[in-house]
């Protein structure tokens, strides 16, 4: 992760099953499993196994140790699947997620909208840094973005990566970088790999 | 006291806003010394102070009219500068309170309020004399206003509002009227924690300048408002410097030059005032800008001096962050010829009852 003196910008915890919760949820975005961290995964939350719920989207799994295993295909299904789980959840849950930051922040919010308070959700970054972009101007997000600077989806304009994060939008905020200077666009770069 | 609005000065296009002399004279200068730090300088908002602005909780001055026009057009092309959370109906009632009580009592001649009880179900007639507005409601009833009660009162209110609700140990922005902003996005910021919303203010995190002032204002009382000021600066008369709009008046910063600084930059002061709310227990933050070009403040000898050593002074990182690397120098290089080198006495008083001619 990388680092940033804007302190909007989440800081991301290792996960650690509470084991004052009733039943725990893990969601895990495939694509951020390096090699043994299933079975890491695994060893972690054994003392919650038996109330643990897995779902692992975008990855098949090869191994028990996570509760009931359920497979998605991706960050949408994940976010409906919660939606439909309204019911199923309360107060004493607790949701665990490992993502690139955009799946993070897809998760919470709509665990948010179920009810998920904050002190139930622990959230772990892994895998690509890439960032979801809101359009300061137009509005609009621009996905899977690994520039400093990158032209929006929506409008066109040239947007400057900035770091400051909105958790709403769960998005980082990108302002016209020629505003001033119509035209004058700085070297762009791969920062967020 | 009688207000002379100037119901058709302009703060985009052609750019005719002006101040008057008694405006410049009762400007709410912020350096009260040659060099600027931030700092949690918050002070009870009290009817006294080194400025007229001062003297009402809810101050209404000679542009009154004419921004509450330019709020009005800013809406009308983005109703997203107006957002409350759900969970805001009290605290939206509190504000309209606040601000009808306030504005009523200390501007009798332009504002009255009538009414029946103090309670929600109650009726209230509220007149507003320079808008021309009548509306009789029923106090806690939201469809007996034309829109809801926040958006109605702070479209009759000069400057921008934010509510913060308390929760968790915490403020959240969970509502605001934005239009006249120092280029933050309220459709980014509604929602987000105090320290989020300052996030990226540089230098005074680590200064622990914001920790301090959440401490403080999560255990400000009813009845004891507080302020301070901040400043930036604006090419232009222009309240809408949202961030939103960047594309629209980002070109203006490079048009600035050693002969036209004088009517171009301007220094934009804010009055942010805090509030706790009776009902809601939520903290009404509002924030009052004040524009006066450096034309303006160049004929108070004390703040043109003032003011360019501040500007020379002025950390790198806050020249940044405040917007102002490319128009810096040239507003230097004009702010110098107002700046003898004499020692100037602390405060941010004028110390003249008049100004010298233009």
């Amino acid at each position: 992760m990388m680092h940033s003196d804007i302190k909007s910008r989440p800081v991301y915890q290792p996960l650690v099953p509470d084991l004052a919760g009733g039943r725990h949820l893990l969601v895990v975005e495939g694509e951020t499993l390096a090699a043994g961290r299933l079975e890491e995964l695994a060893g972690v939350f054994a003392p919650v196994q038996a109330r643990l719920h897995t779902w692992l989207a975008g990855a098949a799994a090869p191994l028990g140790g996570l509760g009931k295993l359920w497979q998605l295909e991706s960050a949408a299904d994940v976010v409906d699947a919660l939606a439909c789980a309204s019911r199923g959840y309360g107060v004493g849950d607790r949701l665990y997620v490992q993502g690139t930051e955009p799946f993070l922040w897809s998760v919470a919010t709509a665990a948010a909208v179920i009810g998920f308070g904050e002190k139930q959700v622990q959230l772990y970054h892994a895998g690509s840094l890439r960032r979801r972009v809101w359009c300061t101007h137009c509005h609009g997000m621009t996905e899977g973005v690994t520039t400093s600077i990158v032209a929006c989806g929506g409008c066109g304009r040239h947007l400057l990566v900035r770091d400051h994060f909105s958790r709403r939008l769960g998005a980082f905020m990108g302002v016209m970088v020629d505003a001033e200077a119509p035209g004058e666009i700085p070297a762009i770069e791969e920062v967020f790999a | 006291m009688t207000i002379a609005f100037k119901p058709e000065e302009t703060f985009r296009g052609d750019y005719t806003y002006r101040n008057s002399d008694a405006a410049v004279l009762r400007f709410p200068f912020p350096f009260p010394e040659d060099r600027y730090m931030y700092s949690v300088n918050i002070e009870p908002h009290v009817r006294s102070g080194p400025s007229d602005v001062f003297m009402r909780p809810f101050d209404v001055d000679e542009h009154y009219i004419a921004e509450c026009r330019d709020k009005a057009i800013t809406l009308e092309r983005d109703p997203g500068r107006c957002q409350v959370l759900p969970h805001m109906m009290l605290a939206q009632w509190d504000t309209l309170e606040l601000l009808m009580e306030s504005l009523s009592a200390d501007y009798p001649a332009l504002f009255s309020l009538v009414k029946e009880g103090d309670d929600f179900g109650s009726r209230w007639t509220w007149t507003n004399r320079p808008l021309g507005l009548e509306q009789s409601f029923i106090f806690g009833d939201p469809a007996t206003l034309p829109c809801e009660p926040f958006e109605y009162i702070t479209r009759q209110a000069q400057g921008d509002f934010a509510i913060c609700d308390q929760r968790d140990n915490n403020l959240y922005m969970d509502a605001g009227m934005v239009t006249s902003q120092a280029d933050w996005s309220l459709e980014f910021d509604v929602g987000m924690s105090f320290m989020e919303w300052h996030g990226p203010v540089p230098l005074a995190h680590q200064t622990g300048v914001f920790e301090r002032a959440l401490k403080y204002l999560l255990m400000l009382r009813l009845g004891q408002p507080v302020r301070r000021l901040n400043w930036t600066m604006t090419i232009n008369p222009r309240l809408d410097t949202s961030p939103e709009n960047f594309p629209e008046w980002g070109t203006d910063r490079a048009s600035v030059t050693p002969d036209n600084a004088g009517q171009k930059v301007h220094l934009r002061v804010e009055l942010q005032t805090l509030w706790r709310l009776p009902r809601s227990n939520a903290i009404l933050f509002p924030i009052r800008c004040y524009l006066a070009s450096l034309d303006d403040l160049a004929r108070v000898p004390k703040w043109g001096a003032r003011l360019h050593r501040v500007l020379s002074s002025l950390p790198r990182e806050l020249v940044e962050y405040k917007g102002l690397t490319r128009y810096l120098p040239a507003a230097l290089e004009w702010l110098a010829q107002h700046d003898d080198g004499a020692e100037l006495p602390v405060g941010t008083e004028s110390g003249v009852t008049t100004l010298a001619p233009r």
